[in-house]
């Protein structure tokens, strides 16, 4: 839509500084959204993203720097304050009650509810609410009951709700497939025909460039710079995120000195099939050989026993049919006789599965040694040993941390998955089974992730990858194997493998190879 | 320009220092109050600090105070680091008096031998007491407050029966409790007895066995998150298990301690909340072993002011109010302890803190 001229941008951002104790979060960031667009907000992690949308939103308050609102200065002491000021904010991880209904969400710490209601009344405005915005909703469905493109629709109806002028959006397809990522962008297309603005931050360099007009990319808590989308490209972008040109190494290449792929499996699976509490079968009939020295790639769409698969291969379930051997012998049943045996697990969600969010970072990272001298030996546990690990941990994973003591749950996200992984990477002798491994990361750890598998690999161990990125996948794997309905459909050769048919593979068509 | 923000963590020290000053505030509010209901403050600070730390009866009042709040205090401790609530720690109080009392009423010995097997008796019956709560925590997944805490009453009544019962006093025919045990626990100064020193140095040995024991980094974990205990394979049922029972058995010891180092003999009511004010303890020391000794203290100079202000005619539930305040002040105190004033430091910005 055009603007008359002079209108001022909805938000805008005037030397914003935020410091944190030894760290600049931010520092004189300049920005402005305009009214009728979409600006992307890029940046490696820790760049200062989530720190300048917590300033917009009243969470933090900036330690310099002024945010002027259609024109007017704005102080934001609290969230209740942006919001009044028509600035919504969807977090990457909903902030909804599970057990209540769609309903009861969206009214719930709102002023315009009804003093005296019911259920009727209160699903009423919400069928009402969800017809005026253009978000399909059930009203009267649990939270809990909803896939995460239901919930992030019904954080975004709660936003809306309150008459957001400006949203702001924090990684949003991270969780959605690809069908919900197109509803996704449909809808914020029309909110912004409507004169409205969103700020959308985002990893994912193709959707940044398809739905947004206008990118601004932080390093290190500064504004580098603000492009119109149409001028950039995504490798641009991305030298620009990191600072340095990334290349795209072909990592399928080994280093000279490689050890090969192994004659024999380390890993074998037949038959096995996993049924699940109610007795209904998650994972049937898996058959699969896992060679030393490869990379193998699981592809799928989410919740088609990647998660089975994956306990599985790391001895957190037993399969209630079949044989699983490691090195040809029967393999322990239970998760930490798996992790002695050399088999490392980077699993999906790391913060609440691989680490213990209240505990420091040295008995995080003491986890899967504990058992063994230098920390172990004996019925005892040696706290000094423990902490020279985690301390060497943090260094090959390039963490800086100010604290072991400190709460685990107080590093970023990348860092957690950096720790976990180097920690996994130490005693996978056989086999890595690492669970989407780059979700949530920036370009830089991502490759550095990826650099990882290959070391792994080219010392001789079995990296099994799953993961729902197409393109990481065919870049890393040796081969490919394809899983849907619980099923494994195919294990093709990566090189030759072309993306129509795993995609008709992940859809459940042409199978048996 | 600098202002307050919360931290995520707080040092010790930074505790340390607001707690005192609540302690302060505690004792000016308690002031006030007793001002304001027409007391001689003064006269009563007077006499209150004399009674407790001002002379050497008082001193061995806190000391015999300490002793079951030490043990009592560590068996809550234990079972937060696994996670839960051991509510119970009165009636494995109570069973571990039974079970001393049974072995120093119906075995005769010389003391070498009896004490530390009404020891071990008594501890034996307080992991009864809770193995119960423990085995339904550990395989049902049944809320252990619910059940321990029931079980008090239990234990309580079945106390009361054996001493006004088959146990009661047949020599001087009172009533109300069994008779004298023919063995104790030897004094070492004054009335306090040899099981002060002893609940400290336990409390030390937990402290060491928490921290530089695998069993309790695995308690530590699993306390932590049940999800990551799951990833790493460890024995979750086993450890919710053996955190319970050495949780019973150390409230269990105090109840032993009370019968052979106090008492000297069973009856009624001789838990005396020690096993609920062990929950005030463990929360006064916030889940860490030593400070249960500190903790303790303070619990045991509540008490003590609590009888001294009883014998100036202020009611006995002067102490549950006392107590209230000091934990409601201690709560705000640790809270004020994460804020520190910031100022903007300019330092290279790290890409990997968090």
């Amino acid at each position: 839509m055009t603007l008359p001229g002079g209108t001022p941008p909805v938000l805008q951002l005037q030397g914003v500084s935020k410091y944190f104790p030894g760290v600049i979060a931010n520092e004189d960031v300049t920005l402005d959204v305009r009214p009728g667009e979409i600006l992307g907000l890029l940046g490696e992690n820790g760049a200062g993203k989530s720190t300048l949308m917590n300033i917009v939103t009243g969470i933090y308050q900036a330690d310099a720097g002024e945010i002027i609102l259609d024109g007017y200065g704005a102080e934001f002491a609290s969230p209740q304050d942006a919001i009044r000021a028509g600035i919504g904010m969807v977090h990457q991880h909903f902030k909804l009650v599970p057990a209540f209904t769609v309903a009861e969400n969206i009214h719930l710490g709102w002023s315009e509810t009804p003093k005296w209601t019911s259920k009727a009344v209160l699903e009423a405005r919400t069928r009402a609410l969800s017809e005026r915005f253009g978000f399909p909703v059930d009203p009267s469905a649990r939270v809990e009951s909803l896939s995460a493109g239901e919930q992030q629709r019904v954080e975004i109806l709660r936003v809306l709700s309150r008459e957001a002028r400006l949203l702001i959006l924090d990684e949003p397809t991270a969780v959605l497939t690809p069908q919900e990522t197109r509803e996704l962008f449909a809808a914020l297309r029309a909110f912004r025909a409507t004169g409205n603005a969103v700020i959308i931050i985002s990893h994912k360099l193709d959707e940044v460039m398809d739905i947004t007009d206008r990118v601004t990319v932080l390093r290190a808590g500064r504004n580098v710079g603000t492009w119109n989308t149409a001028d950039c490209s995504p490798e641009m972008l991305a030298a620009t995120m990191v600072g340095r040109e990334i290349s795209r190494q072909n990592l399928r290449v080994r280093s000279g000195d490689a050890v090969g792929v192994s004659d024999v499996p380390v890993m074998t699976l037949r038959g096995v099939g996993v049924r699940n509490e109610r007795n209904v079968p998650t994972l049937s009939d898996v058959t699969l050989d896992i060679f030393g020295g490869e990379i193998l790639g699981i592809a799928g769409v989410a919740g088609n026993g990647q998660r089975e698969l994956t306990e599985v291969l790391t001895g957190l379930i037993a399969p209630s049919s079949g044989v699983i051997l490691l090195d040809g012998a029967s393999a322990p049943d239970n998760a930490a006789a798996f992790a002695a045996a050399g088999v490392g697990h980077i699993p999906q969600d790391r913060l609440n599965s691989a680490l213990a969010p209240s505990l420091g970072i040295t008995d995080n990272m003491a986890l899967r040694e504990y058992g063994q001298p230098p920390i172990g030996g004996g019925a005892l546990y040696h706290g000094g040993a423990a902490r020279s690990l985690a301390e060497e941990i943090a260094t090959t994973a390039d963490v800086r941390i100010p604290d072991f003591a400190m709460p685990v749950r107080n590093l970023s996200g990348g860092n957690q998955q950096r720790l976990v992984a180097r920690r996994e990477i130490r005693i996978a002798d056989r086999v890595l089974v690492a669970a989407y491994p780059s979700r949530g990361l920036d370009i830089g750890a991502i490759a550095a992730m990826h650099g990882y598998f290959a070391a792994l690999r080219d010392k001789g161990v079995a990296v099994v990858i799953v993961s729902e990125d197409l393109g990481e996948l065919l870049s890393l794997s040796d081969r490919l194997g394809v899983l849907c309905g619980g099923r494994l459909m195919a294990v093709l050769d990566a090189a030759e493998a072309d993306i129509e048919r795993v995609g008709l593979l992940m859809a459940g068509r042409g199978g048996a190879s | 320009m600098s202002r307050f923000q919360r931290f995520p963590t707080a040092s010790p020290r930074r505790i340390l220092a607001c707690r005192a000053a609540a302690l302060f505030v505690a004792i000016a509010i308690v002031g006030l109050v007793l001002a304001a209901c027409g007391r001689n403050v003064g006269e009563l600070g007077r006499l209150v600090l004399i009674s407790t730390i001002g002379s050497r009866f008082g001193l061995e009042d806190l000391a015999l105070f300490m002793s079951p709040l030490l043990l009592t205090g560590s068996a809550v401790t234990v079972t937060r680091r696994m996670g839960l609530w051991n509510i119970g720690g009165e009636g494995q109080f109570y069973l571990g008096a039974v079970g001393a009392a049974g072995i120093g009423l119906f075995v005769h010995g010389p003391a070498i031998l009896i004490l530390p097997l009404m020891a071990l008796a008594a501890m034996l019956c307080g992991m009864a007491w809770i193995a119960l709560p423990a085995l339904a925590r550990a395989f049902a997944g049944v809320n252990e407050i619910i059940t321990t805490l029931l079980l008090n009453f239990v234990a309580s009544l079945l106390v009361y029966w054996l001493a006004t019962g088959p146990w009661r006093d047949r020599v001087t025919g009172a009533l109300a409790s069994s008779g004298r045990l023919p063995v104790s626990i030897p004094d070492m100064w004054g009335v306090v007895h040899w099981g002060f020193p002893l609940g400290l140095l336990i409390v030390v040995g937990l402290a060491a066995v928490m921290s530089s024991t695998r069993w309790g980094y695995e308690v530590r974990i699993s306390g932590a998150s049940a999800g990551v205990a799951r990833y790493a394979g460890m024995p979750v049922k086993l450890r919710i298990i053996s955190a319970m029972l050495l949780s019973g058995a150390l409230a269990a010891l105090a109840g032993m301690f009370e019968v052979a180092g106090t008492v000297h003999r069973l009856q009624g009511g001789m838990a005396d909340n020690f096993g609920y004010l062990g929950i005030v303890v463990a929360v006064l020391a916030r889940g860490s072993c030593l400070a249960v000794i500190p903790a303790a203290l303070l619990m045991a100079l509540i008490l003590d002011v609590g009888i001294v202000l009883q014998t100036q005619q202020v009611a006995a539930t002067a102490v549950l109010a006392i107590t209230g305040l000091v934990l409601l002040l201690v709560a705000i105190a640790d809270e004020c302890a994460h804020y520190r004033p910031v100022t903007p430091a300019i330092v290279r910005p790290a890409r990997s803190a968090s």
